[in-house]
């Protein structure tokens, strides 16, 4: 692949973010690539594994009791993308730490976990315990705290919409994780980005993750009804890239905090957007489900 | 289930299309020469994409009918837009394809007669059991909707077949109307088998009927499910059937991912009810 002049870093190379050192640059977005325990075994021609050159995986959510999910179907294509409500489902915060973490160490799998809570001070309790179990592991990194998921507490609207609570729940966690990489993952769906990241860094986030999905919905017109029975879903996919771009070049422009770029990448051009912009890494979602190797072949691609 | 002891391994390929013509008024026969060697178990499937524009944010499951070498066959129904675009693609038309994916149907268990059971586009998993595995024991039973709808060259000689309506047929096959699990109880009733296990592939009603055909009987069965998917290879939660947990009460299943635990099922497992 022809690599822009500006290009001149190696994103396989190990760099620092935060008190610790990630293996690389491109990683795979929370909710695409399970856990990081699924696909070990697949093939493709110039691959042993999808994990090749991988600089993270950042784990499903993780939530503090397990979840069963919504009700299928769960999935909407688009022409540009696609709708998900899966719903958060997961196997719950005790049993990731008793069986996933593990074997995600073992098999040395450079993991990021993602993180949510029904209230900020449960950020605080869940990695505190992270913590205790993990305080021995290479190759777990850092937690991404999703703050695109419903505050109990407050009436049920994202935690990620208020700067205040961004604030207090970044605080939560930062006071229980000393020496790793903590990143808050930001939704779209809010006027001015900005001033999230800006809580967020202030509170001790080493990284912003951005974006999460964009809310949207489609019709089946045969039915006139929504497609998905939650009505909403989130939107991920090609076509959410440009706006992820643009809330990533708003973080950077205004508020100066380091960015984890995520959203429509499907190549190694799209990454290389986000890396324009100053991200310091990105992160692959949607295109990992189509193809196992896709932050994979973007690895190798920008890697020259 | 009684498990094969090895999967073969799951492949990334690129690929590209051989042949891709109809075997019946709602049949096309699809074979993709991939980038390397392949090998499956039947019930398995795998996930197709065009390449290029015309690329879906998605893959399509298929399942597996046959695989040699570099060749993997498919049996396909033209449903909706990607299907669609697939119908209308000539041979050398670049393809990828993730696969094979899932869990299989059973091995044969020596002494224990197996009864096939296909509906419409359910034949290939069926149909690649049968090749690779059937005894002289074994039966197998296909309905389609009307004779134009079989696929007659594919089908053994020895397969009873089943229409929704009757017409035409080839000289010397025969077609009986009604559903297929009726025409496999008319045929097996009375006949004095040993417990035999039963694999079915076909709509939901099927599958059902299916299960309730072998429960009758004490016997076992196997359905190989459909659900909407993203990734197919147990990334993302996107195709979950609601299964029953083990010793729990039913109205507290679990969720398990068509394309890693299954597609393949054992019927009892399934909570029907909670099928869409
Ligand atoms: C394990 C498995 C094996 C299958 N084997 C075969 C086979 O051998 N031959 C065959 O013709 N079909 C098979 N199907 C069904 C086939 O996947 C769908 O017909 C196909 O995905 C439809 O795509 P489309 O773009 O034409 O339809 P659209 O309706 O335009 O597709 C929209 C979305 O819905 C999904 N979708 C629509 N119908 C189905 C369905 N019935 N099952 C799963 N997803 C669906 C599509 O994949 C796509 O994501 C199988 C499905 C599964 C789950
Ligand atoms: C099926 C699916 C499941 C997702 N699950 C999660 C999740 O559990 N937690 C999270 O923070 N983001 C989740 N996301 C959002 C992605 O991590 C990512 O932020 C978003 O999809 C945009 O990137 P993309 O366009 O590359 O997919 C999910 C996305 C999809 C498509
Ligand atoms: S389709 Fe993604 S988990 Fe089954």
């Amino acid at each position: 692949m022809n690599l822009p002049d500006w290009w001149k870093i190696d994103p396989c190379e190990p760099f620092v973010l935060g008190p610790r050192e990630f293996p690389g640059r491109i990683w795979t977005a929370s909710g695409c690539f399970a856990y990081g325990l699924t696909g070990h075994e697949i093939s493709s021609r110039g691959f042993t594994s999808p994990y090749e050159g991988l600089g993270a995986v950042v784990s499903k959510t993780v939530t503090p009791m397990a979840r069963t999910g919504n009700p299928m179907p769960r999935l909407c294509e688009l022409p540009t993308g696609a709708l998900n409500s899966i719903g958060l489902e997961n196997v719950g915060f005790d049993e990731f730490l008793a069986s996933v973490l593990p074997e995600l160490e073992r098999r040395g799998v450079p993991t990021v976990v993602s993180l949510a809570a029904t209230r900020p001070d449960e950020f605080g309790v869940m990695v505190a315990a992270l913590q205790m179990a993990g305080a021995d592991y290479e190759h777990w990194h850092g937690v991404e705290i999703n703050l695109s998921c419903p505050n109990v507490a407050e009436g049920g609207h994202d935690f990620g919409r208020d700067p205040e609570t961004v604030a207090r729940c970044v605080a939560a966690a930062r006071k229980a994780l000393p020496d790793r990489a903590l990143l808050a993952k930001l939704t779209p769906n809010v006027a001015d980005i900005a001033s999230l990241a800006k809580a967020a860094a202030e509170s001790g986030a080493d990284a912003v993750s951005v974006i999460n999905t964009v809310v949207g919905l489609e019709v089946d017109l045969t039915s006139g009804r929504p497609v998905l029975p939650r009505r909403y879903g989130g939107y991920s996919g090609p076509g959410v890239l440009p706006i992820a771009l643009a809330k990533v070049d708003e973080i950077v422009q205004k508020a100066g905090v380091p960015v984890v770029g995520v959203g429509g990448i499907g190549g190694a051009q799209d990454a290389l957007k986000f890396f324009a912009l100053g991200a310091e890494a990105v992160q692959v979602g949607t295109a990992q489900m189509e193809d196992p190797f896709a932050a994979a072949r973007i690895a190798a691609d920008l890697s020259g | 289930m009684n498990r094969f002891e090895t999967i073969p391994k799951t492949r990334r390929c690129q690929a590209f299309i051989t042949i891709n013509e109809p075997v019946s008024s709602g049949l096309i026969r699809l074979e993709i020469e991939v980038d390397q060697e392949m090998d499956f178990l039947p019930g398995q499937f795998a996930m197709l994409n065009l390449m290029g524009p015309r690329k879906r944010t998605f893959g399509r499951p298929f399942s597996i009918l046959a695989c040699s070498g570099n060749r993997v066959e498919f049996l396909y129904r033209v449903v909706g837009g990607g299907t669609g675009d697939l119908a209308g693609l000539k041979p050398g038309h670049p393809l990828t394809m993730l696969g094979p994916l899932g869990t299989p149907f059973p091995a044969p268990v020596p002494g224990q007669p197996a009864v096939l059971l296909a509906g419409g586009v359910g034949l290939p998993p069926v149909l690649a059991w049968w090749h690779r595995f059937s005894r002289t024991d074994d039966r197998a039973f296909f309905g389609a909707r009307d004779p134009g709808d079989l696929p007659w060259d594919l089908l053994p000689v020895s397969w009873d077949a089943s229409v929704d309506a009757q017409g035409e047929t080839p000289v010397g096959r025969v077609a009986w109307q009604g559903l297929v699990t009726e025409l496999a109880e008319r045929e097996l009733t009375g006949m004095d088998l040993p417990p035999s296990m039963v694999l079915a592939c076909g709509p939901i009603p099927l599958l059902e009927a299916a299960g309730r055909f072998a429960e009758g009987r004490g016997w076992d069965c196997f359905v190989s499910m459909e659900e909407h998917m993203g990734c197919g290879y147990g990334a993302c939660k996107g195709c979950v059937i609601p299964i029953r947990s083990d010793g729990q009460p039913e109205a507290e299943g679990r969720n398990a991912t068509c394309c890693q635990e299954g597609p393949i099922f054992r019927a009892e497992e399934i909570l029907w009810k909670q099928i869409r």
